[in-house]
């Protein structure tokens, strides 16, 4: 069969590319207007103020919330606090940090979590989106709506159940592997077993998001595409890898780089489930930087943190573009 | 905080905490700004913060407060601890702004907050409160104040060291409780327990994953003279008595006779009601008060005496946190603030109203030696706690220097003792390891150096 070629559908992809690219675009639509407008402004021959009048709510609350926030970040992670005094001590946090072993613990856990359970959630939930969107599958709203519970789960709530289910002694799980004769597995109190029961709880978590985001991608795939493909005698599996795997392709950059951002800020379920424990097993980059902030009262090194983890999730997203890029060509 | 944390909102501690973020960002609804007395009245509104049983404790002062200062409307809200430390953090970061008009803190943030936010705390010295410090215990006093002799918060709570144990389960295994002197004793008569009864000597978070776990390597450092820190704030946490506390900590886990158990509020209550049997439960002076309301069904069960000691003569008394009242200097409402802490904590009566609504162990002299305060107690089979505890804060304990950097090394032993007690780490290599790593993390220097 011939391979499934995307620009040879522009009108069912490019939108949907452009308009999953736009959501992780930072950049205000301002700066992509400009071109037009500088256009009509030269035909003109003078500033038109209106276009600025009605966006000034938006520009005052993006330098209020973000931009002074950003830079005010950077400016104390150039601080310290001794005895009280806020002190100018330049790049010192940053090189303290270069020489903190447990920031390289929580660096290692923080991409070991990442590695494991970022293939893992999306692969299941392809699986989930191919199974939604499936024709054989009966009360398929109940079954998305099912899934997707997990998402709008308070922090609380997701904590005690979760603590509840992974207790060591009297626990959910346990109890049930016990009926099997596997166990008891000290889920929250072992340094392996902990970073699991982490694994496990943002999966619970988060597939449900990323198997809708595909089914939004799966349901714009033209269906005559399967029907050639049925005609020309693939099988379920070549449909799946030649025609569903490439219309995803949008969607799993999508979901990669969004996922792969979220669990390097990792922090809600270490911080409900093992507080960082046991022994740092689970200490993850931002439980490092909330503890400076918020326990240790140390800004200017929670910030250094806070910059630290930018430039890591900068860079990292950058490959991930280029890669994507690179498989599109 | 830790000390007091194991008080009250340890079974709501997830919940607390997970509640701490979003108190952080309504951090400034309280209403410090619609007061409309100044300084020199007596009147208007005063907020508190302040958690539960200490809580009910300032709640029980109102009236009688009123009946003195009829215009005065006092609004005292139940934070939790220990949201309340991160919702205080917030509010000073913000250079006071959104902070009630009484704080009530934690000795072991009390520092943290002088140091890292000065200027934030009135000196009471401006209201004459230095003319208290002769009515409450001299290090209790100490750790509220700055070292120029400011006067940052006046004692509420101060807690002695309440050893407890199990009189029937002693019973049982045919142990004479009062026989034992030092804790390796204690060990022994931990095995013949165990053999006789099956009865763990006690329960510990050993993943320490729940909340931090380090009472009782602060009480076993305390008994033997030592702390994390010297008085002039060194590290001292790998000293000779930190390690051998640790090497007890082992001993005992080595020996199977301890229990692994998640550490909150509701574990508490089960080893209280006997739903877990524990046969000592070391803890705070508070816990006595707590048993008697929490586990009624358990009268005459427990019983209470002062710490063995380390070593065969030692110290057999430690102070086991506290807490404080201190005033924002963002208040506008200081005189009436003063004069409500001034009332509740500084008098006989108002002490007395406190003490029966709340059970804190108070720190004022007066009280400690009013009469009926250190009576014989029913549920402890005519033991009195308050005479243990008074007699415990008479010895002469080494002042607690609490530092800045307490949360560090609070969390730095936790660590060292959960691979300990998990991966068979040696007590000194552990401890070492942790002392550098608050050396790195705070530029304090290892008084071993």
């Amino acid at each position: 069969m011939r391979r499934c070629d995307p620009p040879a559908h522009p009108l069912t992809k490019r939108p949907n590319v452009n308009a999953l690219l736009e959501t992780i675009d930072e950049r205000p639509a301002t700066d992509r207007r400009r071109p037009p407008s500088r256009r009509r402004r030269s035909s003109i021959g003078h500033p038109r103020l209106t276009p600025y009048l009605f966006l000034l709510p938006t520009i005052l609350l993006f330098l209020a919330f973000k931009l002074y926030p950003y830079l005010s970040a950077f400016w104390v992670s150039l601080t310290q606090n001794v005895g009280g005094v806020t002190a100018f001590v330049g790049l010192d946090n940053y090189i303290r940090l270069a020489q903190d072993p447990l920031f390289y613990t929580a660096l290692g856990n923080t991409v070991l979590i990442l590695v494991v359970q970022v293939p893992l959630m999306l692969a299941l939930g392809i699986v989930l989106s191919v199974a939604f969107n499936s024709m054989l599958l009966k009360w398929r709203a109940f079954w998305r709506t099912t899934y997707f519970v997990p998402i709008v789960m308070g922090l609380v709530a997701y904590g005690i159940l979760f603590r509840a289910l992974f207790d060591s002694g009297d626990g959910i799980v346990n109890e049930m592997l016990g009926v099997i004769g596997i166990g008891p597995i000290p889920w929250l109190v072992d340094p392996f077993w902990a970073k699991i029961s982490i694994v496990l709880a943002m999966t619970w978590h988060y597939t449900g998001q990323n198997a809708i985001i595909y089914l939004a991608q799966l349901q714009s795939i033209p269906g005559e595409l399967y029907e050639a493909a049925q005609v020309d005698g693939a099988n379920g599996w070549q449909r799946f890898w030649n025609i569903t795997m490439p219309g995803l392709k949008p969607a799993l950059l999508l979901t990669v780089i969004l996922s792969t951002i979220g669990t390097l800020q990792l922090f809600d379920e270490p911080y409900v489930l093992t507080n960082g424990g046991p022994d740092n097993a689970t200490l993850t980059i931002g439980m490092y930087l909330y503890q400076n902030g918020f326990r240790y009262f140390d800004f200017g090194y929670a910030s250094a943190i806070g910059y630290a983890l930018t430039l890591i999730i900068a860079v990292i997203s950058l490959i991930q573009f280029r890669l994507f890029k690179e498989k599109t060509r | 905080m830790r000390f007091t944390l194991n008080k009250r909102s340890r079974g709501v501690a997830v919940t607390a905490a997970a509640i701490a973020s979003v108190a952080a960002l309504v951090g400034c609804s309280a209403s410090s700004a619609d007061n409309g007395a100044t300084d020199g009245d007596v009147s208007g509104k005063i907020t508190i913060w302040t958690w539960d049983a200490p809580g009910d404790g300032l709640k029980a002062a109102i009236p009688a407060f009123q009946e003195l200062y009829p215009d005065v409307e006092i609004d005292v809200q139940d934070v939790g601890n220990p949201a309340i430390w991160e919702k205080i953090t917030t509010g000073m970061a913000a250079g006071g702004s959104g902070l009630p008009d009484v704080l009530n803190i934690g000795i072991d943030y009390m520092g943290n907050y002088v140091e890292k936010f000065p200027g934030e705390l009135v000196d009471l010295r401006d209201f004459g409160a230095d003319k208290l410090a002769d009515e409450f215990p001299s290090g209790a006093w100490k750790s509220g104040s700055g070292a120029d002799g400011a006067v940052y918060g006046i004692p509420y709570e101060v807690n002695a060291t309440g050893f407890f144990y199990r009189t029937d389960i002693f019973e049982q295994a045919g142990v004479d409780i009062d026989s034992i002197e030092t804790w390796d004793q204690l060990l022994e008569a931990g095995v013949t327990i165990k053999e006789k009864t099956g009865v763990n000597l006690y329960n510990q978070d050993k993943a320490a994953t729940a909340a931090d776990s380090a009472g009782l390597w602060q009480l076993l450092t305390a008994l033997q003279g030592s702390f994390y820190f010297d008085e002039k704030g060194e590290i001292t946490m790998n000293d000779e008595a930190g390690v051998h506390a640790l090497e007890l900590i082992k001993k005992a886990n080595d020996l199977g006779i301890v229990g692994d158990e998640q550490g909150s509020w509701d574990t508490l209550l089960a080893s209280l009601r006997g739903e877990t049997d524990v046969a000592i439960m070391p803890s705070g002076g508070w816990m006595a008060g707590v048993m008697e309301n929490e586990a009624p069904d358990m009268a005459g069960n427990w019983g209470v005496r002062l710490p063995p000691a380390v070593e065969a003569g030692g110290i057999t008394a430690a102070v086991n946190g506290g807490t404080y009242l201190s005033i924002p200097t963002e208040s506008k409402n200081q005189r009436t603030a003063w004069e409500f802490v001034n009332f509740a904590l500084g008098t006989l009566e108002g002490q007395k109203v406190v003490y029966d609504g709340g059970g804190m162990f108070p720190g004022y002299k007066p009280m400690l030696e009013s009469e009926g305060f250190a009576e014989p107690s029913e549920y402890f089979n005519g033991q009195s706690p308050n005479a243990i505890f008074i007699a415990e804060l008479a010895q002469d304990t080494p002042v607690v220097n609490f530092t800045s950097d307490y949360a560090r090394a609070l969390k730095a032993l936790t660590d060292a003792q959960t691979r300990v007690l998990l991966s068979g780490a040696d007590p000194q290599d552990a401890l070492d390891e942790a002392a550098e790593q608050v050396a790195q993390q705070t530029n304090r220097k290892l008084a071993s150096d």
